[in-house]
């Protein structure tokens, strides 16, 4: 579905920091939203934590940087970094262009999904979310 | 946004093209296509800002020559009428009320243009000493359009409006020019490091845009042809990192006196007296402690940011005062300053971001090859 210019795909759940995740079998493959890189703009830099390292839902996973500012990404998900998409080094861009394809940030093995999924949002919710928040 | 925002005469194009921010109480356009491409625009070719949002004063009067060598530490005595130059006030104890650009408009007449944060400050501290000289000073900013047009091809742009004779006006230099039916005071200044000319539509208050519209679709269509893009703040400031010119609030500020910022080229210490004269003496006496400096991460990665700490074999040795990503040299840049014995060009430092410490070289400006980009290139 959409909100204004904003693509939200229904089968992916949402975090209300701008966080997709793909839930393939026990583990997930998470990134940002068509929203979150139309606010960034221009992503020119982005880092996530190195393979093995554990990441805890709403904790930070890594930052992107466009060239004047600074955000945090949050980990939608708890558990542990298996991939991390390393075209995104010499290709920042990917996120803006495609934030649900090859701009995809990570993937992660789940360590509880049913208490992750408490806090995530689907692609309606999380449209009525967008509404709430750009008023 | 801030509903009581100001706004400027280019408004309704800003709002129908551009990301919109506030800055300095005014709403005014980030980036139109984004920072990037804007900022490459104005590197190598031509781009156009809306910089209503400045402060203008006119300085008038038989004493307004000796008034304004009073209050400002560069000499404004050397300016023929129809020539500008950059300048800064200080308090009595040195530091930095503001900078700006000086034009003689007639023999007893000068222009100043400063920040839009200093509007009242400005204005107040100007209004206030010249009472003892007799001089007036009057705000214009509400009734004044102002934009540049920045880049290598500003000179063609405005020559396809106004015709050859704008060329015969040299940079730092001013003139009057007809764009359309519109009479446009132009100077060749700018805050981007390349040639180009800030354009002023005089008696144009933001109640009555149409001449000012009028003004920059001129602009925008004269342009087209080399290129040139709107440009909004956001381009400004990585465009003026990248020249080394500073930015009030960020590289500049109340504690900081033009000597340790790199500007003792503004402060005449042969001057009779003027505002803060005995403290800079002083200092340049004494020497500086800290001076402002480039910084270039020597890897890709994590961009500088603004207070972020700069530390040399384990010493602290300074701070970041505005960092970002650079468009054209595509590696985090920076302004800091260093302690005098770590501001060494050529030296490596750390620049400690968040957890980390990435390593940074210091440099001179600009930052990029000046043979190459910036006004004084090698065509």
């Amino acid at each position: 579905m959409k909100y204004q210019d904003y693509e939200i795909p229904d089968e992916l759940l949402y975090s209300r920091e701008h966080e997709w995740v793909r839930l393939e079998g026990k583990e997930a493959v998470v990134g940002i939203t068509d929203y979150a890189q139309k606010q960034l703009h221009e992503v020119v830099y982005v880092e996530v934590k190195g393979e093995g390292s554990g990441v805890v839902q709403n904790e930070t996973m890594g930052t992107v940087e466009s060239v004047k500012s600074v955000s945090d990404v949050f980990s939608p998900v708890t558990g542990k970094i298996m991939k991390v998409n390393k075209e995104l080094g010499d290709s920042p861009e990917l996120l803006n262009q495609e934030p649900y394809g090859k701009g995809w940030l990570a993937r992660v093995s789940l360590a509880d999904f049913k208490k992750d999924k408490g806090r995530l949002l689907t692609a309606e919710q999380y449209a009525q979310y967008l509404e709430t928040i750009e008023e | 946004m801030n509903k009581f925002a100001k706004r400027t005469h280019l408004y309704e194009f800003h709002r129908k093209n551009a990301k919109m921010v506030e800055f300095a109480g005014f709403d005014m356009p980030l980036w139109f296509k984004g920072t990037i491409p804007e900022h490459m625009a104005v590197r190598t070719r031509v781009g156009l800002f809306d910089i209503t949002h400045m402060g203008r004063a006119v300085i008038s009067g038989v004493k307004s020559e000796a008034f304004l060598n009073y209050v400002i530490t560069n000499d404004v005595s050397v300016l023929a009428p129809l020539s500008a130059q950059y300048s800064v006030m200080c308090t009595e104890s040195g530091g930095i009320i503001d900078d700006f650009i000086v034009s003689r408009l007639e023999p007893e007449k000068f222009l100043i243009v400063y920040n839009a944060a200093n509007r009242e400050k400005d204005f107040k501290w100007l209004a206030q000493h010249a009472r003892a000289f007799g001089a007036r000073v009057e705000d214009v900013s509400d009734s004044v359009a102002m934009f540049a047009v920045q880049g290598p091809m500003a000179l063609q742009t405005l020559e396809k409006i106004a015709g050859a004779g704008v060329a015969r006006i040299e940079r730092f230099k001013c003139g009057w020019i007809k764009i359309g039916d519109v009479d446009a005071f132009v100077s060749r200044t700018g805050y981007t490091g390349e040639d180009g000319f800030e354009v002023f539509v005089w008696n144009s208050p933001v109640m009555e845009p149409v001449k000012a519209v009028q003004a920059w679709n001129a602009i925008l269509k004269a342009g087209e042809e080399f290129g040139l893009e709107p440009c909004g703040l956001s381009a400004r400031d990585s465009l003026r990192l990248e020249a080394g010119m500073c930015l009030y609030g960020n590289d500049i500020d109340e504690s900081v006196s033009p000597l340790e910022a790199g500007l003792g080229f503004v402060v005449k210490l042969k001057k009779e007296s003027f505002i803060g004269k005995a403290a800079l003496e002083k200092l340049k006496a004494e020497g500086v402690k800290r001076k402002r400096v480039g910084l270039r991460m020597v890897e890709k990665g994590l961009s500088p940011r603004p207070k972020q700490e700069v530390w040399k074999d384990n010493v602290k040795a300074g701070v970041v005062t505005s960092g970002l990503f650079s468009p054209l040299l595509q590696v985090g840049v920076a302004q800091a300053y260093l302690g005098v014995e770590h501001a060494v060009e050529g030296s490596t430092v750390e620049v400690r971001l968040r957890d980390k410490g990435l390593k940074a070289e210091v440099c001179k400006f600009p930052l990029y090859d000046s043979t190459k980009y910036g006004y004084a290139r090698v065509k």
